[in-house]
């Protein structure tokens, strides 16, 4: 009965080891995928390249699904999964800071640290500056405090506000999905080829 | 009156026995001694079998590393002395059934060796140098003339030295994680497996970098074999010795000794290696630091752990 | 046996769909083994609180942010995130060698300099470390991980990033293509 590690299935101490050995297959993949590329991940936003949209979408479905149809079969224990708590107004404006920073720098930090394995360095003064603005975060917090800690609704997922079925939602999703992709192959034939 | 009352099972401070006394000083001794050992023996068995010329850096430039590193290494087994003064009387004698008298006497040994061996070599790094005694001239050319006979001593006290440094922790039969007579040949194999990485990351020619790493690869996969069966000699031992395995699998030491040891100490260089040996352009530094790094937290963990293990609760 | 005339993988990548199945396939073992999803962000700020603490233990103490992830019996960097990023690190190196995309160079848009994008890079960077913490996660944390569980903080930071980085890339469209 999963998950493993909070079931003591196995012992709490082998967490980080595993840590390492999902990262080497996490940054294995992104890697091979593609997102060591900062100009390969903007083809995204700019029509010429969708790499992200089809992987990270293709991901999230295949997780949705998987972790549903394990929880279905009485694999996993769904509850004791930790989910990432929602705080509205700092989600928000959190994701458009992001945004902006994405737009300018190319690179997340997940693939940053792909980049600055294979050599670019412009990566590395990425995550230079990621650590600089972390820093500067820390001086502004106590302004932020307030903000920061406002709008918690809960550790919920998304069919529980919408009040749907959680299946239905991941259909939902796929469709959405799937229809993202023939939009992106669409647009994509038709963008001016951009050499990277 | 002052009372100070225990409720507590035993380990109690200042009346049990106090146990931890080897800190950081003793397994940085036994990584450059095992280093030292391992450069030596590479340079001694090249030179035997006539490969000078191809291997220049393994007998001629690797070896300037090790007279630092020993009297470092022995810097080191001062410092951690509690009768500094006494060091000394080491020396006036020999007790075979000690250990730390054969690792003394190795020593002795084994550093003005390295030494004559570097100096021999002193005229090629520095054109101009010269002796200025001429005895010393003479010295040196005796010296030079008998390399293959110095080699012939250099490696085999070089494998001594190897296996002391884990012959020390394994004569402590009260310590059960290190009580077994695989720890020499491991602490000798990773010694080696440490000095192949320092001459492959040193070197400039391409074939003596090849035949290091492929003779590295090799030690390496021995050197986890020799771990495989040191874990499994223990969990079929007596239940303090389950215990002392234990700690590396799923105790305080797993992460540390998966992760930094195995993984990338030993696993992840050893599939670079192969890679670069498939023909697939791989820096030379990273299987290298990545070998050092985990030899050097091997023995940490090792002098860590094993002090933690006991007979007695 | 030296170099052999090989084929040029360096452009090369996994088919995106297949890709993407297997990071689904990761993120599905990794909630099964230890619960909890993937992150990135994590580790940059374990790292920042780290060196904080080393440098000026004291600020580290006072900072309410700071002393959030400062605890006795447990140093900042020993967390899963950080050993994660390690091994990120190490298989996007082994498939740079893979691939042949082992490279040090600066890859910017012909249309700027190197030096541009460098700084452009540092501040991209700046912004995005400063709202990973406003937002408690990035696109592998908060996103990936989030919308695996089909978490709504995680759906509302997602379409937060790519719905803003849509808009601002048109902005600054001259340091791409």
């Amino acid at each position: 009965m999963g998950p493993l590690i909070p079931n003591d299935i196995i012992s709490a101490d082998w967490n980080n080891a595993i840590a390492l050995l999902i990262g080497i297959c996490f940054g294995f993949v992104l890697e091979a995928s593609g997102f060591s590329s900062s100009r390969k991940i903007m083809g995204t936003f700019f029509g010429y390249d969708f790499v992200v949209l089809r992987v990270f979408f293709t991901a999230a479905v295949t997780s949705m699904m998987g972790i549903l149809y394990l929880d279905y079969f009485g694999w996993v224990n769904f509850g004791q999964l930790y989910i990432h708590p929602t705080y509205l107004m700092s989600a928000i404006i959190g994701g458009v800071i992001m945004g902006i920073g994405f737009a300018l720098g190319g690179y997340c930090p997940g693939t940053s640290y792909c980049a600055i394995a294979i050599g670019k360095l412009d990566a590395l003064v990425y995550s230079v500056g990621l650590f600089l603005g972390i820093y500067i975060f820390t001086f502004a917090y106590p302004l932020m405090e307030s903000f920061y800690n406002n709008g918690f609704i809960g550790y919920v997922t998304a069919p529980e506000i919408l009040g749907i079925n959680a299946n239905l939602f991941v259909f939902i999703v796929v469709i959405v999905a799937l229809g993202m992709f023939i939009a992106a192959t669409i647009i994509q034939r038709k963008v001016k080829k951009v050499e990277y | 009156m002052k009372e100070e009352l225990f409720i507590s099972g035993r380990d109690i401070p200042n009346i049990d026995p106090f146990l931890h006394i080897w800190h950081w000083q003793i397994p940085i001794y036994l990584y450059l001694g095992g280093l030292a050992a391992g450069i030596l023996f590479f340079a001694g068995i090249f030179t035997i079998m006539g490969k000078e010329k191809d291997m220049k850096t393994t007998v001629k430039w690797a070896p300037f590393l090790v007279p630092g590193a020993l009297i470092i290494g022995l810097l080191m087994l001062f410092l951690d002395l509690k009768h500094q003064l006494f060091f000394w009387q080491l020396y006036t004698t020999i007790r075979l059934q000690s250990p730390m008298s054969w690792g003394a006497w190795v020593l002795m040994f084994i550093t003005p060796l390295s030494l004559i061996w570097v100096a021999t070599y002193l005229k090629e790094v520095f054109p101009q140098w010269s002796w200025k005694f001429h005895f010393l001239e003479k010295m040196e050319l005796l010296a030079v003339k008998n390399r293959k006979g110095m080699a012939w001593v250099m490696i085999t006290l070089a494998v001594i030295l190897g296996i002391y440094t884990g012959i020390l922790l394994s004569a402590f039969n009260a310590r059960p994680l290190w009580n077994n007579s695989i720890l020499g040949p491991l602490f000798l194999v990773s010694g080696l497996s440490t000095g192949a990485a320092v001459i492959m990351w040193m070197t400039k020619s391409h074939y003596e970098r090849k035949m290091m790493s492929r003779i590295d690869l090799v030690l390496i996969i021995v050197e986890l074999f020799f771990i495989t069966h040191m874990i499994m000699g223990m969990l079929a031992g007596s239940s303090v010795q389950i215990a002392a395995a234990d700690l590396f699998l799923g105790g305080q030491f797993t992460v540390s000794f998966w992760v930094f040891v195995i993984i990338l100490g030993l696993v992840f260089p050893a599939v670079l290696e192969i890679l670069e040996l498939a023909g697939y352009k791989i820096p030379v530094a990273i299987p290298a630091i990545l070998i050092l790094f985990g030899g050097l937290v091997f023995r940490f963990i090792m002098v860590e752990a094993g002090q933690i293990t006991r007979y007695l609760y | 046996m030296s170099e052999k005339a090989k084929k040029d993988y360096s452009k090369t990548y996994l088919n995106p769909y297949f890709g993407g199945v297997l990071l689904g396939i990761i993120l599905i073992l990794t909630f099964y083994i230890t619960g909890r999803g993937l992150g990135a962000s994590g580790a940059a700020k374990s790292t920042v609180v780290t060196t904080i603490q080393s440098v000026a233990p004291k600020y580290a103490e006072k900072s309410h942010y700071v002393s959030q992830f400062i605890s006795d019996d447990n140093h900042p960097m020993n967390n899963w995130l950080v050993f994660e990023v390690i091994g990120v690190f190490a298989g996007a190196f082994l498939s740079g060698i893979l691939y042949g995309r082992l490279k040090p160079k600066v890859e910017h848009s012909p249309r700027i300099t190197s030096r541009k994008r460098l700084i452009v890079a540092l501040i991209g960077g700046m912004l995005f470390g400063f709202g990973s913490q406003i937002a408690r996660g990035c696109t592998s944390g908060a996103a990936l991980s989030g919308m695996a569980v089909m978490s709504l903080g995680g759906f509302i930071t997602m379409m937060g990033i790519f719905g803003s980085a849509y808009l601002f890339s048109w902005t600054f469209k001259k340091l791409w293509i």
